[in-house]
C-alpha cells in the first residue's frame, strides 16, 4: 500500500475577542438595531421590533433609525462608540444576504 | 454566512436567524419573521459560542492510501474535493517534502504570519501560503510573488473583506513588475492571462491565491462568497507588465503607482470583476492618427456604461485595468500620446450623461456609497466612471501585434502595492528552475 500524507491546507481559527454577553432576559431591556437598510430591513426590523414589545413587559425597543444605517457606516468604530454610549443592553444587526 | 463575524476575530458560530433569499426581495411575505421569533430571543439570551480554537500549532496532516501510487493519488483528489479544499482540478497533494520545497522560496520563518483571511478569519501563514502553491503545482520562486500579494489583499485598503464575499464575483489582479517578471517566466506577452506551458507562473500562484481565498478564507460558493457567477476565479489573474516594450520615459506601474524604485520587485493588486477584449486597430485606410482616435473611442466607448463597478474604487481605487500591447503604445507616443493624455481621454470620454445614468438607478448607488466624493459626483453630468483620469490603471502588456486592447473592469476600492521579499540564493532557486522545466531533463532532482 502507498500513503499519502499530506497538508490540510484549510489553516487554523482563532478568536481575539469573545462575542458580547447574552442577557438573562429581554423583560425591562433596553435594545437597539444596526440596520445596513438593505433587504428589506425597513420592514423586518420594525416588526421585530413590534413582536419584542408585545412579548416582554417594559422592554425598549429603540426605533431603528437611532444609530447610523448604511454598508458604509455601521462597521466603522464611531458608529460603535454611539452604541456604547446609548447604553443599550444588546443589539440585533440587520440584515445580511 | 458566520464566516463574516470570525474574519473579525470572533468566534465563527455567530447567533444568526438565517432565511431564504426570496424574504429579502421586495414585496416578501415576511411572516416568517414572526414565526420564528423565539430564534431571535434565543440569541439574544441564551446562546453560547461553541467554537473551540485550532491552537497555535502548524498545519494538520491528513493521509490517502492507495493500492498504487497512481491510486492513492486518486484518492487525495477524491479527499480533497469531498472536504471542500480543491476547485476541482486535478490537485498536487501538499506533502511535507513539497511544502518543504517550496519553502526554500522565502526566508521568512514558517509561522510567520501575514493577517487573516476574510471572511472566515482562517490565519495566514507562510506555511499555509507553500501548501497553496505546492497543491497548485508552484515552486519555491514562486514563493516571493504569492507573499506580497497576499500582503497586499489582506491590506484593508484592498476592500478583501467586503470583495471575498460579495455577490460581485470580484477576483484579485496582480501585476508584477520588476526583473522576477522574467526570471520565473511570468507572462507579459501573447496570451498573458491564459495557460502557456512556457510561461506557468502567473497560473500557479493566482490559483495558489484562489485556494487561500477558498480553504483559509472560507470563499466557498454560496457559503462564504455569494459570488452570482466567479468568473476568472480559477487563476485570478496574475501577470508582468512588458517593461521591455515600455516606451522611453513610461515608468512601470509600480513606480508610478506606488512609488516604487524603477528594477524594484513588487505587485501591485487590485480587484475587478470583468475582461474584455476591445478591438483596436482600424480595418482599412485610416491614418495613423485616426487610427490611434478611434481606438480610444472604442475603449472609451465601452467604459461608459452605468452599471457603476467602479463605484468600489470610485476615489481611491480604480474604474479598471487597461492593457494595452508596448506595440500600441509606442505607436501611440510616436504621435504625441502621453500616458497622461490617454488617461485624461479615457476619462473625458467614458463621462455617462445624466438621463443614461437616471434611468439605469444610478443615482440610487452613488447616493448611498460611504465615499463623500463619490456622493458629490452625482452632481456632475456628464457623471465620470471614477473621480479623476490617474485612478485608470495603464498597463503594457500582450503579445506584439496591434489589433486587441483588454479591459479588467475594476471593482477595487483600493489598489495595493507591496515590495516582494526574496531569499538570498534566489538566483539558484532560478537557475533550478530553468534546468528542471526548461532543461530538457525533466524532474526536479538535483
Amino acid at each position: 500500500m502507498i500513503t499519502l500524507e499530506f497538508y490540510d491546507p484549510s489553516g487554523r481559527l482563532e478568536a481575539r475577542q469573545p462575542h458580547a454577553p447574552r442577557l438573562a432576559g429581554l423583560a425591562g431591556k433596553r435594545i437597539g438595531f444596526v440596520s445596513n437598510e438593505q433587504w428589506q430591513a425597513f420592514r423586518m426590523l420594525p416588526l421585530l421590533k413590534a413582536l419584542l414589545e408585545r412579548d416582554f413587559a417594559g422592554i425598549e425597543v429603540l426605533p431603528v433609525n437611532t444609530f447610523p444605517q448604511g454598508n458604509a457606516l455601521i462597521g466603522n468604530e464611531e458608529t460603535a462608540q454611539e452604541v456604547k454610549r446609548s447604553g443599550v443592553d444588546a443589539v440585533i444587526i440587520g440584515n445580511a444576504a | 454566512m458566520k464566516n463574516a463575524v470570525s474574519g473579525l476575530g470572533l468566534a465563527p458560530d455567530a447567533a444568526m436567524v438565517t432565511f431564504p433569499i426570496e424574504m429579502f426581495l421586495p414585496g416578501s411575505d415576511i411572516t416568517p419573521v414572526e414565526a420564528r421569533k423565539a430564534e431571535f430571543y434565543e440569541g439574544l439570551t441564551h446562546w453560547r459560542s461553541e467554537f473551540a480554537a485550532d491552537g497555535n500549532g502548524g498545519s494538520a496532516l491528513v493521509s490517502a492510501r492507495g493500492a498504487t501510487f497512481e491510486d492513492a493519488l486518486g484518492r487525495a483528489n477524491d479527499l480533497m474535493l469531498a472536504r471542500q479544499w480543491g476547485d476541482g482540478l486535478p490537485v498536487w497533494p501538499a506533502t511535507r517534502e513539497r511544502v518543504g520545497w517550496i519553502l526554500a522560496g522565502t526566508s521568512l520563518p514558517r509561522e510567520h504570519a501575514l493577517g487573516t483571511f476574510p471572511p472566515r478569519g482562517g490565519v495566514a501563514t507562510v506555511e499555509i501560503c507553500a501548501i497553496a502553491l505546492a497543491m497548485a503545482g508552484g515552486r519555491p520562486e514562486y514563493l516571493p510573488v504569492l507573499v506580497a500579494a497576499v500582503e497586499a489583499f489582506l491590506d484593508p485598503a484592498a476592500g478583501s473583506e467586503q470583495l471575498q464575499a460579495a455577490s460581485g464575483s470580484a477576483f484579485p489582479v496582480v501585476i508584477v513588475n520588476g526583473p522576477i517578471g522574467q526570471q520565473i517566466r511570468l507572462n507579459s506577452g501573447f496570451g498573458c492571462l491564459g495557460p502557456d506551458p512556457q510561461r506557468p507562473a502567473g497560473a500557479s500562484i493566482g490559483r495558489a491565491l484562489r485556494l487561500l481565498q477558498q480553504n483559509v478564507g472560507g470563499a466557498r460558493p454560496g457559503v462564504g462568497t455569494m459570488a452570482n457567477y466567479g468568473g476568472l476565479r480559477y487563476t485570478n489573474v496574475v501577470f508582468a507588465e512588458d517593461e521591455e516594450n515600455l516606451p522611453t520615459g513610461w515608468p512601470p506601474h509600480g513606480t508610478e503607482r506606488h512609488g516604487f524604485a524603477r528594477g524594484t520587485n513588487s505587485i501591485s493588486l487590485a480587484f475587478a470583476n470583468g475582461a474584455t477584449n476591445i478591438r483596436r486597430r482600424g480595418a482599412k485606410k485610416e491614418t495613423p492618427e485616426e487610427d490611434a482616435l478611434q481606438g480610444m473611442h472604442r475603449m472609451a466607448d465601452f467604459m461608459r456604461v452605468p452599471n457603476l463597478a467602479g463605484l468600489a474604487g470610485y476615489e481611491h481605487g480604480t474604474p479598471g485595468i487597461l492593457m494595452i500591447p508596448g506595440v500600441v503604445a509606442q505607436t501611440m507616443v510616436g504621435l504625441g500620446w502621453t500616458k497622461a493624455s490617454i488617461r485624461e481621454f479615457l476619462w473625458e470620454h467614458s463621462r455617462i450623461p445624466a438621463e443614461h445614468l437616471r434611468r439605469a438607478g444610478g443615482y440610487a448607488w452613488i447616493e448611498i456609497d460611504a465615499s463623500k466624493v463619490t456622493r458629490e459626483s452625482a452632481a456632475l453630468d456628464p457623471w465620470p466612471i471614477t473621480s479623476a483620469p490617474d485612478n485608470f490603471i495603464l498597463i503594457v502588456a500582450g503579445g506584439g501585434h496591434p489589433t486587441n486592447s483588454y479591459w479588467l473592469q475594476g471593482y477595487s476600492p483600493g489598489v495595493i502595492g507591496r515590495e516582494m521579499r526574496l531569499p538570498g540564493d534566489f538566483a539558484r532557486l532560478v537557475a533550478k528552475a530553468e534546468r528542471d522545466l526548461y532543461g530538457g531533463e525533466g524532474g526536479r532532482g538535483g
